[in-house]
Order: structure tokens, then sequence, then C-alpha cells
């Protein structure tokens, strides 16, 4: 009788299966009925490790878009007004095939104009090449649709195609001015040396290509495994430190540090890079404290600016400066910060970006002169596209973004801020 | 459309890394380094594609052989080790790829532009379809091509003595071993074939993805090659479409609306559907299920 | 000859530190050898269940701020009972013979588990209080971690513990019996559902101490420790024989010290390639790794 009632089950099951298969795959991702909205698209981690990600950039880019519209919305073509519309905030998980899967779907079942988000580097690589190339290119039958990320990071992602566009810092600016200042602040600090993880693309090539560099073009004199190479210009000497100093550096995910502190403490450095996410560089850091290494300067990676690496090492952690693009110093950026964190999110260099983005769409929108109907979402995907590449500056939340239409790229203002007493402070201000 | 052609040219692809595992689950060897060998295709095709300017079957067609090659040399020491030991070997061997690609950089200049593999960077801009106007219909029919061809290989294989064989080796390798069957060549035939199919795959998913770095090549997608062929069952080659279309199709894609619980219910549901049927999605009983329905049909058809 | 000096003094620091922190190692291979000898299968959910005990336990001294030997404790507790509910929703119903059911069933168990974690801390690393992390002996040229010394010791005692129960106690007894002859177990009137899920439960303990010891080395607990634990661990178990326990232990060791070697020598990019290709050279010699039992027809 029992087995009589599991293969009764079965058989329901894969009816209900079936038919949940085939509701599921066909429902079109929710349009909205009604008046005519501007719609966009968003997607990020909301699963993963990195879910903090993705949930920050739906709450920063949500709450940003219920401003523009409390405010009256953004001009169509047609001088009519209309809302900002999210159709949906996706779940990307960080994985390069869901992204392209969200990508194709916005692009083909949407009315959405642009996608915005993506939070990897890794994944915004698959995506930008899955796009079209060259605008006008006929012969290229890659997806024809804008995309504005956030925290796609990775140096020099957009150029991979003229519909890709970013909203993140210049690492390259940010860091070489760090330097000089702490060039300028700190004259007794000579030497330095440091690590990176290797299996995080960008962490490797932003410290290996970019952060060394900028140390030594301000005179900060490298004592980490020798590299003749090595000098002051972006990339010099990067592939012969990454062999070099690989025993010094460590993997995204490890839990044992003791020989890479060990190394590094044996060259007695006065400034210290850590170069690496919030997990990797926190057991680091941590490593490095029970080692009791001294150091005068201690110097990290963008991403780790953000209320993780206070959640996994305040202690530790004390000390370490890093650039942002974002910290509640203007009366926007403050009062931002306060409408995403009612929204469940924290605003950080990454996030702020989604929340600049909003206004950059707005600024776009109203400059192209879109429609918004239906018909026409291929010709206002293009004149959107367009109106973003002719945009030279906007304004960001911390001061005004100079954009580069060729490039696809933003120049942002950034300050730099310090872990004191367990919470970030800016210590300067370069604006 | 483009949607949903994406999403079919993603179960086919994920059909084929099921199907290279599903050949070896039939001898009886639960190989976690399909995962590996769909990497070594991706690379090779790509490198191909991309720093050699060839035209993508050719591509297809060594990275196919190059993989196949390298599971035949695996499959040897594959022999060494039985069950749960392979397991572990086989995900021992997919990480060691993994890793060799996290190390592996092939840079040329192309047009004054960097191309190639570049160690943890990734090998980016793999656009062979899109620079050659491939529609989407077009790049689906390819895939979906080579996917039936492999299907209807491995199905007509299991209408004749070869299946009967590769199943015996499977069911008990000594039982095999006296009634004449040569046990080491069929499994490393297996292993070889199992690692064709999976160079296939591969190929076929870097041009479809666009670029291809050490994380796509984890753990994580090993465990899904064998899941295709565990959740479908081994009866036959339609339980692993099936269990792709479930995961892929329905889990993936479908709970989409779920937002960030759709993943905490992937691994719920793949516990209940192991808890509800063992043996599989598309097992003995579901086949027996279908044939009286068709059955029932065609009686009242003909009545 | 003072580099040579030196050079010995860093090698046999690393192999010192590498040996105290694969402790860690040999207790999650202990729990997936374990498992593996009483039942047959593969619980790929071990190590997931080992590092949810921890995060249980940071929960619990978050809320109550709680002397950290009651975490070790609540750790242990909240993964022996992580490991039964592993054990009811993927082991019990499926099969007895179906291992391939049972081993994907725990896969989908390690998915819920690690996507559990991740919804419940948003992904955030979290800091985890250790005992002893200001102490740092410095013996001569070397220096000791105190905490690590620590968490070697815990590792011995429950062994050590766990050793008694399995040799010299009826639940121990049961479980062997039913490790060695389910069939003949059952007509003795043993209760196979019983004694697995207790072998779960117990391999749970375990699990749940190492995820503390683990944790409490590295500071942080995050989920992305989950994968590169359980491959270690299982890792470690092949090499040390699938079913044994002192091949677990010495396994653990070893390869915790000479992934510290290697990474001295070769650095980060090769480390882990050499651990795997020990795990060959151990498969081509000793394919039943150290202490295997041989693999009898059953």
């Amino acid at each position: 009788m029992i087995r009589k009632g599991v293969e009764k089950m079965n058989k329901f099951t894969k009816l209900a299966g079936i038919a949940v298969l085939a509701v599921t795959v066909a429902m079109p991702l929710a349009a909205s009925a009604g008046d005519r909205s501007v719609k966009v698209l968003g997607w990020g981690a909301k699963s993963g490790p990195l879910k903090s990600f993705g949930v920050n950039s739906e709450a920063a880019l949500r709450s940003a878009i219920a401003q523009i519209n409390a405010a009256g919305g953004v001009k169509l073509g047609d001088g009519s007004s209309a809302p900002l519309e999210v159709v949906s905030y996706e779940d990307s998980a960080c994985k390069k095939d869901q992204n392209i899967a969200i990508l194709r779907k916005t692009a083909s079942t949407t009315d959405a104009i642009v996608g915005m988000g993506a939070t990897c580097s890794g994944s915004c690589q698959a995506m930008f090449g899955v796009l079209q190339k060259k605008i006008g290119d006929a012969s290229d039958s890659g997806v024809q649709m804008p995309i504005l990320s956030d925290t796609c990071i990775r140096p020099g992602l957009a150029k991979i195609s003229e519909w890709a566009f970013r909203n993140v810092p210049n690492e390259v600016a940010m860091y070489d001015q760090l330097f000089a200042w702490l060039r300028s602040e700190n004259p007794g600090v000579k030497t330095f040396s440091g690590g990176t993880e290797t299996d995080q693309g960008h962490s490797f090539i932003t410290h290996t290509a970019i952060i060394v560099q900028a140390a030594v073009r301000h005179g900060f004199e490298w004592v980490g495994p020798s590299v003749p190479e090595l000098g002051p210009d972006v990339k010099q000497g990067m592939k012969e430190l990454q062999a070099a100093a690989k025993t010094q550096h460590w993997l995204m995910g490890d839990t044992n540090y003791s020989v890479q502190v060990r190394k590094i403490k044996k060259q007695d450095p006065d400034m210290i890079l850590v170069s690496s996410h919030p997990f990797s560089a926190c057991g680091f850091l941590k490593e490095m404290k029970r080692q009791k290494v001294n150091q005068k300067l201690l110097v990290g990676l963008t991403s780790s600016a953000s209320q993780e690496t206070l959640n996994g090492c305040m202690s530790a952690a004390e000390g370490l400066i890093i650039p942002t693009g974002f910290a509640p110093i203007t009366p926007e950026a403050v009062s931002a910060n306060e409408i995403v964190s009612k929204a469940g999110g924290f605003l950080d260099l990454h996030s702020a970006a989604a929340w600049e983005n909003a206004y950059l769409v707005k600024t776009a929108v109203e400059k192209a002169g879109i429609s918004a109907t239906s018909d026409t979402v291929a010709e206002d995907r293009r004149k959107f596209r367009d109106a973003l590449a002719s945009i030279s500056g906007t304004a960001g939340l911390i001061g005004p973004v100079t954009r580069d239409g060729a490039t696809g790229e933003a120049s942002k203002p950034y300050v730099y801020v310090q872990v004191v007493n367990g919470e970030w402070k800016v210590i300067h201000d370069p604006r | 459309m483009d949607y949903y052609l994406n999403l079919i040219n993603t179960i086919g692809i994920h059909t084929l890394l099921g199907l290279s595992a599903y050949v070896l689950l039939l001898t009886g060897q639960l190989s976690m380094a399909q995962a590996g060998f769909f990497a070594v295709g991706a690379y090779s095709a790509s490198v191909l594609t991309v720093i050699f300017g060839w035209s993508i079957l050719p591509a297809i067609g060594l990275a196919m052989l190059i993989t196949g090659f390298l599971a035949f040399l695996v499959g040897f020491p594959a022999l060494r080790v039985r069950g749960l030991m392979l397991v572990v070997a086989t995900l021992a061997f997919g990480e060691f790829v993994r890793l060799f690609f996290h190390n592996f950089r092939w840079r040329v200049t192309q047009d004054g532009v960097e191309v190639g593999p570049d160690g943890t960077m990734g090998f980016s801009e793999i656009r062979y379809f899109a620079e050659h106007g491939w529609t989407s219909w077009e790049v689906a029919s390819l895939i979906w091509i080579f996917v039936i061809i492999v299907m209807a290989l491995i199905w007509w294989a299991d209408q004749t003595r070869s299946g009967a064989v590769l199943r015996a080796v499977g069911e008990d390798e000594l039982a095999a071993g006296t009634v004449g069957i040569d046990v080491t060549v069929v499994k490393v035939a297996a292993m070889t074939a199992g690692g064709v199919i999976a160079g296939l795959g591969g190929s076929l998913y870097a041009h479809q993805i666009t670029m291809l770095d050490h994380h796509a090549f984890t753990v994580l997608l090993a465990t899904f090659a064998i899941a295709y062929p565990i959740l479908g069952g081994v009866s036959n080659v339609f339980g692993t479409l099936v269990a792709v279309i479930f995961i892929q199709g329905l889990l993936v894609e479908g709970l989409r609306f779920l937002g960030d619980w759709r993943m905490l219910l992937f691994g719920a549901l793949i516990v209940v559907v192991m808890n509800l049927k063992p043996r599989g999605l598309f097992d003995s009983q579901t086949l027996r299920w279908i044939k009286n329905v068709l059955r029932l049909r065609l009686s009242r058809r003909l009545s | 000859m003072d580099d040579f000096w030196f050079e010995f003094v860093e090698i046999t620091q690393s192999v010192g530190d590498g040996f105290l922190f694969g402790s860690t190692y040999a207790l999650i291979g202990i729990g997936f050898t374990l498992i593996f000898g009483a039942m047959g299968k593969l619980n790929i959910a071990y190590a997931a269940t080992a590092i949810a005990g921890a995060y249980s336990s940071l929960a619990v001294f978050m809320l109550f701020d709680v002397s950290l030997v009651i975490i070790f404790i609540v750790s242990a507790i909240c993964s022996a009972i992580l490991g039964y509910l592993v054990y009811l929703a993927c082991f019990r119903f499926i099969p007895v013979h179906n291992h391939l059911a049972a081993l994907m069933a725990s896969v989908g168990g390690l998915f819920f588990i690690d996507e559990g974690i991740v919804h419940a801390t948003r992904g955030s690393p979290l800091n985890f209080p250790s005992m002893f992390s200001e102490a740092y002996f410095e013996v001569g040229p070397y220096g000791i971690r105190g905490d690590l010394l620590f968490v070697f010791f815990i590792g011995l005692i429950s062994t050590g513990v766990l050793l008694y129960v399995l040799f010299r106690t009826r639940l121990g007894l049961a479980t062997r019996a039913v490790a060695q002859q389910d069939v003949a177990a059952r007509l003795c009137g043993m209760s196979i559902h019983s004694t697995n899920s207790t072998t779960f439960a117990v391999a749970g303990l375990l699990g749940g101490i190492a995820g503390a010891m683990t944790a409490a080395a590295v500071g942080i607990l995050s989920p992305v420790m989950m994968l590169p634990l359980t491959i270690k661990g299982l890792i470690v178990t092949v090499i040390g024989g699938l079913g044994s326990i002192p091949g677990a232990i010495i396994a653990g060791l070893f390869v915790g010290s000479f992934e510290n070697v290697v990474m001295y020598f070769r650095g980060i990019d090769e480390r882990d390639m050499y651990v795997v290709a020990l795990l060959f050279i151990f498969l081509v010699f000793r394919p039943n790794g150290l202490f295997g039992k041989t693999i009898t027809r059953d």
C-alpha cells in the first residue's frame, strides 16, 4: 500500500515538476502594465560568498530610483515625464553562464534599455564578450544592449565592447596619489613589501601591476624578493614580481598564512601591502598580529574598504589604510547612506556606484530623448548608449565624476580611509 | 527567443558534460575528472580559434582529440583505484587541471591587442560566433546536432553488445573478467570516450561564454557532471537529459523568481529528489510508466 | 654555513607550523573515514557540518558571551545534531546499497548548508575568538604558536576519546560490528539505523571540534572555507586509507607539514598541485593508503 502511495506520489511529482518547469521558464520577467516607464534591469551576486555585494547594490539602486521618481522621474524624447522602473534585480551568483543568461533574458524578453550590474569582474569579462564589439558592425552578431556596471573593478574591462560602461574607481590614480601623500606624511617610512591573493584576478593584477609600482614611483623601496625589472610605470616588472614573490602570496580561501608572514617579517619592511579581499586579508593580518610584526604603515586593496573587513578582523586591521570611492563626507553621501541603510544595505565604494548609476541613467535618458515604448526598444537602447558615451561628467556622491566615452570608464573622486578604533575614518581628503 | 536559445544551449552543453560522466558510470567508475577534461577541451578549442584563427569545426575536432588522448592516459592509473578512492583521485585530478589553468599563460598580440589565456586573469574574448555573425539559431543548431549525435551513439551502443559489455563491467568486474571481457580495455575505452565527449562539451562551452578562467572549472562543475547521470539514472541517456533540464532549466533558471531563496532550494530539492527517486528521475519505474501510458494511448486509439 | 642554518630553521619552522595546523585536517579526515568505515559511504557534507557547527558556536558566543571552552563544546554539539540531520535527510531513507544516491543527496546537503550560512551571514567573514591567541613561545630561533599547540592537544584528546569509545564501549562495538558485517549484526539484533545515526553524530562531534579549531586557528569564519577543507579532508582520508583512524591522523599531520614546506620552496601557485601529486604518488604505490584495509569482495 505504501509502495502504491509512493508510486502515485512519484507520478504526481513528475507531473507537478513538468508543470512548474513549463510555467516558470515560459514566464517572462514581470513586466509592468500601464503607463510608459523607462525600464532598467539589475543583477548581481545575491547568493554565494559575495552575497553582500548584490544585496547592497540592489538596495542602493532601488533607493536611488525611488528618489528620482519622487522628484518627478525622467524626461522622455517627447517632453513628457515617466518614472524609472527596475524590472527586477536578479541573482547572478557571480557565475558567468548565469550572467550571460540574465543578459540575454533582459535583452530579448524585456523592454529594459540598460542592464545594470554584475558584481564579479570575471562575469563582466564574459558578459562584455557576448556584446557586439563595435557599434554598427553588421557582421557581428553580439548582443546590442548597453550594460552599466557598478562593481566589476578589474582594470580595462569596458573596452571589450562599445556597449559596455562602468562606474568604477580608477585604481591607478587612487594608489598613485595615495603613495604620494604617504610619502609626504611619513618621511621615516622607506621600505615596503607585501602580498596578494593569486587566484583572484582583480587583487592579483592590481597588486602586481599598479600598487607596487605606485609605491616605487614615490620613492619607497621594495625589500621583497629581488625584482630588478620593477619600476615606476604601471605593469613594469609585473611578471617578474609575480614569479619572484610567489612564496609570500596566498589564495583567497587559505587558512594558513604562517609561511608568508614569516617571510615578510624577515624582510623587515616599514610598510606592508595586503592586497586582497576581506577574508584572506583578515587571515593575513591576524597572522601578522600573532607573529608580532611591527610595521609603520599598512595599505590594503580597495575592495576591502568595507564593513566585511571590520566584521572579520576589527582589531587586527587597526591602522589599515585604503583608498575608497565612497565615505559619508558630503551631505549627499550622508543622506544616501541613511536611505540605503533603511532599505537594508550598506553604502560602500561598490554600492555607492550603483546609486550614482541611477542618476547617470537619468542624465543619459534625458540626453538621448527616448520613446520608452515596446516598439522602440532597439532604437532606445542605441540612443541611450550613444548618449551615455557622450557624457563627459556627472555628479557623484562625493564629488564630480568624469567619464571617457571612448573607453566607457569613469574617473572618480576618492578619499583615504583608515581603520581607527574599529571603524573606518577618513584620514585624508584629496578632492 | 535569444534567451530561450541560450538556455537550450546551456542544457545541451551540460548534457554533454553529463553524458561524459554517464559513459564512465556505466562501467562502474564514478569520475570527478570530467570537469577537468571539459576545461582541457575548452582551452584547447579557444586557443585554436583565437590564437591560431582556426575555424570552429576543426578547432572542436582537435580539442576532442587532445582531450581524448589525455583521458586515455588517465584511464590507466585509474584502473588501480576503485570506488570512493577513484572519486577522490579523479577529484584531485580535476583540481590539478584547474590549478594548471590558473597558471597557464599564452599571450599573443593581434592587431595591437593582447589575447590569449593569462593565468588567473583568464582567457577573454573568445568571440568566434559573434565575430563571424552566427545567429543564435545557428549556434543552437550546432550544439544540438552534436548532442543528438552523441546521445544517438550512446543509445545505439546500449542496444548492442557494447552496451551489455560496459554494463557488465559496471555490475561486477570479476564476473565480467571470467566471461572473457577484457576489463582493462573496456574501462580505458570508457574513460577515453568520456574524455572526448567532455572535450566536445568544453569546446562549445568556451565559445558560448566567451571567457574562461580557472573559477569555471572547480569541484562544483565536477559535481554537476556526476549529478546529471546520478539524478537521471543510468537506465538510458534520456535520464541525463532530464536531469540537466531539471537542474539547469528548473532549478537554476526557472526558479529565478525566488530571488536569493533559489540557491537554498537548490540543495534541498536535490536531497528530496534523491530520497524520492534513488535510482534517478528516469529510472526503470519511470520508463515502465511511460510505456504503460503509451500503450494505453495506443490501445485506446485502436479500439 | 650561516645561510644553511637559516634555511634549516625556516624549513623546520614551516614543517612544525604545518604539523600543528594539520591536526585540523586530521580531525576532518577522521570524520570522513569513520563514516566510510562504518557505512561504506561518503558524506560530502561532512566538512560543511563541521563549519556550520563553528558558526553556531559563534552565534552563541555573540549572544551570550560565554567562555571559549563552551564554544568548542557548543560547536561539537551543534555539529553532532547537524550530522544526525544529514544522516536523516541523506542516508536514512535511501536503500543501503545505493551509494550513488546517498552521495548525491549529501552533495545536496552540502549546497544547502553552504547557502544557509551565506544567508545567515550575508556572506561576510566573521571574527572568531581564539583561545591563547596571544600565546607565542619563542624557543631559540623558533616561534611556536600557543593556540596551535592547544588545537593540537585538543585534537589528540578528541582522538583518544574517540578510540576509547570505539574500542572500549558497547556503542563502539556495535559500530564496528555494523561496519564489518551489517547482515550478521542485524541478525544479532542490532539496529543498523540507530548505530549508523550514532556514528554520524559521533563523527559530527569530532567535526564540530575540528570546525571550531580551524576557525580558532585562522581567527575568521567564512563560507569560502568549506570547499577547500572538504577537498583536503578527502585527500587526507584517502592517503591515510579509507576506514583507518590512525591513517587519517598521520596523513593529516603529514599533509599539513608537506603543504607548508612546498609553500616555502615553490610558492603559492604550485602548492596545491604538489599536494595533489602527493595523493597520486600514494595511489600509485599504496592504493589502499597508509593503513587501508585490503578491499575484499563483499
